[in-house]
């Protein structure tokens, strides 16, 4: 191995740098996109390709620490996977530029790379083994599941290529939203009522909590139900330390301003909820029987399972619309062009439209405003 | 990092671009591309390929003197509103193409007159740039020249100092108004001669902070 080649090692435990990156994600927090080594890589090494969002190569070091493996480390400038891939800021050329550009090709005899899943939104596949003659795999949604993906022979089974919300990923979304949210208005608040500080702060951070843990449970319209529960709680926290009308009014009008701020872009933070900006216009995913030649790259890239195979003949069905995030990862995947978005009255968009400027419906894509200069045919 | 503001915001930073990069510069954007051109365009019948190119500013000044312009660029909107800029011009002669900068090792070896690069080597890693610049310097013909305007860094250590300080809050407003971080280039000078090349000229603006450095190839 070349002695120019930094070697990532499992010392960068830095729980520290971990917490403060959790809490203050907002910022584009980047690592130096090039070549890392992790353990002790030789030519025949896997190579794992990943973003440059500092955390999470730091992740991806960490649980491939008993292995060896070269880590690329691509410019997503300083975002993570998921939104910079659907937001356009890691695609097909911030892979070809890492892989061309990194030093990776000196050192290995294959032309294989591992990309994270949740890229395949905005990497096309097929485009950077024609630009580079590298070979693009999907390997699991998570890095925690890489070990297990090296050690099984490379093959993703359903349970790493679905997201999921969990109860620590939940609490971390929350502190990234609560944290930098109390802060301001702490900033705010502390030169008039000092001591209303920490008590504002943990009413922030508790509301974040409370919503990001229970805004799928809830049964319609989530953010006026939680808006009421906790300005109950505070106007009854308030109103039983003795707080005057000011206090309660303060109280009153505080939290709902709060909730309506933090459920805002709910959707856009989490993996499992998508699209809720478009709901007027209700676009879904059409299989074209005709086209169809059972390819499966859909099915190996959506990350909520939407998809069944059938063997004979081979077709697949999107069998479960309800659970779409809209993503799109399907649609740029497909090289038969079979799949693509169709609204209510039929209109539609091009999987070509989608592929070169990300016009997938993740979140909030605004694709049918007047103030974009790129319209999908209406 | 998705929250629905700061998306929509960026997503329309192409056709920001143009306004938020003259903001962001003072102004000095257009002197930059001035120097840039004449430095690159040394007769009549010039090729030039432009690295970078993004919304077309200096496609368009390369076409007014009526030279061949190969424009690559990496990001597809930006492209678009380039193509759009120079569509409804009379006798131009320009290729668009998107790729990222390091594909210019596919173009073929010493056939440009001239190699310009505009703002977009400091949105680069080094070990990007040092590619880049490396297959530039192979593309040039003998004589020719690789002209390079950018954002560098101070010489002097009372402005090199106002610039760390003012790094920070200047890194967020060029993320809100132009979409991009980048990063000044320490030394663009000795990174052009690792290439081989020769450095002929150099220019700087606003407090040393942007510079067009000239660099040529032996005859
Ligand atoms: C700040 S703009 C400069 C645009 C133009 N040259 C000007 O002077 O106004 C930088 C441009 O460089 C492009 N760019 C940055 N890195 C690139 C790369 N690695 N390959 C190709 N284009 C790149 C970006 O897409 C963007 O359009
Ligand atoms: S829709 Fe496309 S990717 Fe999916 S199975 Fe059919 S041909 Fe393959
Ligand atoms: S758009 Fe829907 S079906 Fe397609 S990959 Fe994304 S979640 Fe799956």
């Amino acid at each position: 191995m070349s002695e120019s080649i930094p070697v990532y090692k499992a010392v960068l435990y830095s729980l520290l740098l971990d917490i403060l990156q959790t809490v203050l994600r907002m910022i584009p927090w980047s690592t130096e996109p090039g070549l890392y080594a992790v353990g002790n890589p030789d030519s025949d090494s896997p190579v794992v390709l990943t973003c440059n969002y500092d955390l999470t190569v730091r992740q991806v070091a960490r649980v491939l620490a008993e292995n060896d493996v070269w880590l690329v480390v691509a410019p997503s400038s300083g975002i993570n996977v998921w939104c910079a891939a659907a937001g356009g800021h890691f695609g097909t050329h911030q892979i070809v530029t890492a892989l061309k550009t990194c030093g990776i090709e000196a050192q290995v005899n294959h032309r294989r790379v591992i990309l994270p899943q949740l890229s395949a939104t905005g990497v096309l596949a097929r485009e950077v083994s024609k630009r580079c003659g590298w070979k693009v795999r999907f390997g699991p949604a998570y890095a925690t599941d890489l070990p297990r993906y090296l050690a099984t022979g490379q093959k993703n089974d359903e349970s790493m290529r679905r997201v999921h919300f969990r109860a620590f990923e939940r609490m971390e979304m929350a502190f990234a939203w609560g944290f930098p949210m109390a802060l301001v208005v702490v900033i705010l608040v502390a030169p008039f009522r000092s001591n209303w500080c920490l008590p504002l702060a943990i009413l922030i951070i508790c509301t974040a909590l409370a919503i990001f843990s229970l805004y799928d449970r809830i049964p319609s319209k989530p953010g006026i139900t939680l808006s009421a529960v906790i300005t109950g709680i505070a106007l009854a926290c308030v109103w039983a330390a003795g707080g005057n009308i000011g206090a309660l009014l303060t109280a009153l009008i505080f939290p709902g301003i709060l909730v309506a701020l933090l459920t805002f872009d709910y959707p856009g933070s989490t993996p499992i909820a998508g699209g809720a900006h478009f709901e007027e216009r209700n676009w879904h995913i059409v299989v074209d029987a005709e086209r169809c030649r059972g390819v499966f790259s859909c099915f190996e890239v959506c990350p909520e399972a939407c998809f069944t195979k059938q063997d004979n003949p081979r077709f697949i069905y999107h069998s479960s619309p309800d659970r779409c995030i809209r993503c799109g990862a399907c649609i740029v995947q497909c090289s038969q062009d079979a799949l693509w978005f169709e609204d209510e009255q039929g209109q539609r968009i091009e999987p070509e439209q989608i592929r070169r400027y990300k016009l997938n419906l993740l979140g909030q894509r605004t694709i049918n405003t007047e103030d974009q200069f790129i319209k999908p045919p209406v | 990092m998705s929250t629905l503001a700061l998306m929509r915001w960026l997503e329309t930073t192409p056709k920001r671009y143009d306004k938020g990069m003259h903001l962001l510069t003072l102004g000095r954007v257009s002197s930059l591309r001035d120097r840039l051109v004449d430095m690159a365009v040394t007769g009549p019948n010039c090729q030039v390929l432009e690295i970078g190119c993004g919304t077309g500013a200096v496609t368009e000044l390369l076409s007014d003197r009526g030279v061949e312009v190969t424009a690559i660029d990496q990001n597809p909107a930006m492209l678009e509103l380039a193509r759009q800029r120079l569509q409804n011009k009379p006798d131009t002669n320009i290729t668009f193409i998107e790729c990222t900068a390091a594909e210019i090792d596919s173009l073929p070896e010493q056939s440009y007159d001239a190699i310009i690069a505009s703002l977009s080597l400091s949105e680069m890693s080094p070990s990007e740039r040092a590619f880049v610049l490396h297959q530039a310097a192979l593309r040039l013909k003998p004589g020719g020249r690789l002209v390079v305007g950018d954002e560098v860094r101070p010489r002097i250590s009372w402005q090199r100092f106002i610039n760390l300080i003012l790094r920070a809050p200047q890194a967020l407003l060029g993320w809100l108004l132009v979409g991009s971080i980048s990063h000044p280039i320490p030394d663009l000078a000795g990174e052009l001669c690792a290439t081989g090349l020769k450095v002929v000229h150099e220019d700087r603006w606003l407090q040393d902070t942007l510079a067009v450095v000239t660099a040529a190839k032996n005859k």
